[in-house]
């Protein structure tokens, strides 16, 4: 695997604020990588630090395995924070500027343009559009002329649903072409319908990372109880899909991979010749995993 | 240099304001070169009242004069402002728009931020020099009868002199917007300090009852408005042999030029260290 982004212990430090702690990731070519954090735990710090905008006070970062530089940015589209332009220019010329900068040709405008749904207001001023019309230009701008790399700083954030699911799908299309995707969100629902990999961050240190499947795998568990104790774990252990199990006195508790409904393993364990006297059904929301796996780390 | 030129353009091709400040900004200067034959003869008529011989009227439209004077009044205080307002303007904008981050993240490096601005200054001074050498010479050919091509250019220094005078005048300007990186913050400090905090200083410093030697000339704005100091006024050559400014010197233009580069140096310095 080619890493595409690598950094190496960085901390920064705001008067008396640690905005990020001792922080390390490696990002791989063709990740969609999240770095998840609740507001102010250093998601937009890091991403300024690896665009150069503000400076580490420790610690080092590589771009493409190089020393990074304001070539290995021009391979980089992002949006960082608010989308910036000139408000007193309309959505082309705001954009031949970055193309200007990014040694890019004008073509590539009216691709993004028509991308983001912008093109039918591609005469107005920037100053004219609404949020969700700046956020979706910050993206057609980190779009233009096809980036090795899309970094993208809470891109839905101020959009309605339609725009949100819109962006989604915009993100996935170009991540299926290959491009490797930065995402940073508060939204833990987002990471998980779009990213591969994930980085938790909290109060600017990383908690965990690794595929979102392991992080964030939100199983399910069922307490199941049977006369035999013994026979039932040995069954439900060969239940298709079946991941893991805690057992306390007389109740098991299972974890199963993906979605099972209480109907399939009342009905393979009964056909395994096993009655269940006890089956119940334990959910967690999303929220409530993220919140607890930020907890557990206090 | 192209390129950042070129980028510098498309950023100030619909900007309303830069366009109508760049209008008045000639409107005054116009009216000042207009005035000004108009205020010496006034003056010259006042003197008049007390003197037996009255003096004649003065043209300050031939040449060689016409360099001198025009590069005078084109660069007293009050026109001098403009350009400079033009450039905080411009500069400060790219920190309120944040403009300057979203062009470091789309890879430009700082240095070449500061590159692109010192590029614009640099070409507004020498269009705005060409400007002032054309409009000279057309009003120079249009009062003067005889010419010789030796008494046309013999005051043409005063063109380089008009150049370093706007040229260092705007990075002063550039001088305040990075490092106070506010539009209203960098435009009232500078106006302040141009028209009102300078002059204090500058009457303060000549008084010879406070300092020995006279350092009002080392005031920073006190040395570009030195490059070119005095206009070429007929009277007071012909009547009292009184020649005050022949042609901008080396040593006029370098204090200038000493000080902008000094205010260049800490701002590359500045960015530098500090975030975007």
């Amino acid at each position: 695997m080619e890493t595409v982004l690598s950094i190496q212990q960085i901390s920064k430090q705001y008067g008396k604020i640690q905005a990020v702690k001792k922080l390390s990731i490696e990002v791989e070519k063709g990740q969609i990588f999240g770095i998840l954090g609740p507001n102010g735990s250093g998601k937009t710090t890091t991403l300024s630090i690896i665009l150069d905008l503000i400076r580490a006070n420790e610690g080092s970062y590589r771009w493409f395995g190089e020393e990074p530089s304001k070539e290995s940015r021009k391979r980089i589209g992002s949006v960082i924070e608010n989308p910036n332009f000139f408000p007193y220019l309309n959505p082309v010329d705001n954009l031949k500027i970055v193309a200007d900068i990014k040694n890019l040709d004008y073509n590539d405008i009216d691709r993004v343009l028509h991308l983001t749904g912008l093109h039918e207001r591609k005469k107005s001023r920037f100053r004219t559009f609404s949020f969700g019309m700046k956020q979706r230009l910050a993206i057609a701008s980190a779009m233009l002329g096809e980036p090795e790399v899309l970094i993208l700083d809470e891109p839905t954030n101020g959009l309605d649903p339609q725009g949100i699911a819109h962006i989604r799908d915009l993100i996935l299309l170009v991540a299926g072409q290959g491009t490797t995707i930065i995402l940073a969100s508060h939204l833990l629902d987002e990471v998980q319908k779009i990213c591969s990999h994930v980085a938790v961050l909290s109060k600017g240190k990383k908690l965990f990372d690794g595929k979102v499947s392991e992080v964030l795998a939100i199983s399910d568990s069922f307490e199941l109880r049977a006369a035999n104790r013994e026979d039932l774990i040995r069954v439900i252990t060969t239940f298709p899909g079946f991941k893991s199990l805690e057992s306390s006195k007389d109740i098991v508790q299972v974890f199963f991979k993906g979605d099972v409904n209480p109907e399939e393993i009342n009905t393979y364990l009964f056909s395994n010749g096993i009655t269940l006297n006890h089956l119940s059904e334990r959910k967690r929301s999303l929220e409530q995993h993220f919140l607890e796996l930020l907890q557990n780390n206090k | 240099m192209i390129k950042l030129l070129k980028i510098e353009f498309k950023k100030i091709r619909s900007y309303k304001t830069f366009w109508i400040l760049t209008g008045v900004y000639f409107i005054f200067l116009s009216l000042g070169i207009v005035m000004a034959e108009f205020i010496i003869n006034n003056m010259v008529d006042n003197m008049n009242r007390h003197l037996p011989i009255p003096l004649p009227h003065v043209n300050i439209f031939f040449f060689p004069d016409v360099w001198q004077n025009i590069a005078f009044f084109a660069t007293i205080r009050y026109v001098l402002i403009f350009p400079a307002i033009i450039i905080i303007i411009l500069i400060t904008n790219e920190f309120t728009f944040k403009t300057i981050r979203q062009n470091v993240i789309n890879g430009l490096s700082k240095f070449e931020f500061l590159l692109s601005k010192l590029y614009l200054i640099l070409l507004i001074s020498v269009v705005l020099t060409l400007l002032m050498a054309f409009g000279s010479l057309i009003i120079g050919l249009s009062h003067t009868s005889e010419n010789t091509l030796a008494l046309i250019f013999e005051k043409s220094t005063f063109i380089t002199g008009f150049f370093i005078t706007i040229l260092t005048l705007q990075i002063y300007a550039f001088f305040f917007g990075f490092m106070l990186r506010n539009t209203g913050l960098s435009i009232a400090l500078f106006t302040l300090y141009a028209l009102i905090v300078e002059p204090i200083l500058y009457y303060f410093l000549k008084s010879p009852i406070v300092f020995k030697n006279d350092i009002s000339t080392y005031l920073p704005l006190n040395a570009v408005l030195r490059v070119t100091e005095y206009p070429a006024i007929p009277v007071l050559k012909k009547v009292m042999g009184l020649n005050l400014q022949e042609k901008v010197t080396l040593g006029g233009c370098l204090l200038p030029l000493l000080y902008s580069s000094i205010m260049v140096l800490i701002v590359v310095w500045t960015m530098k260290k500090k975030d975007l």
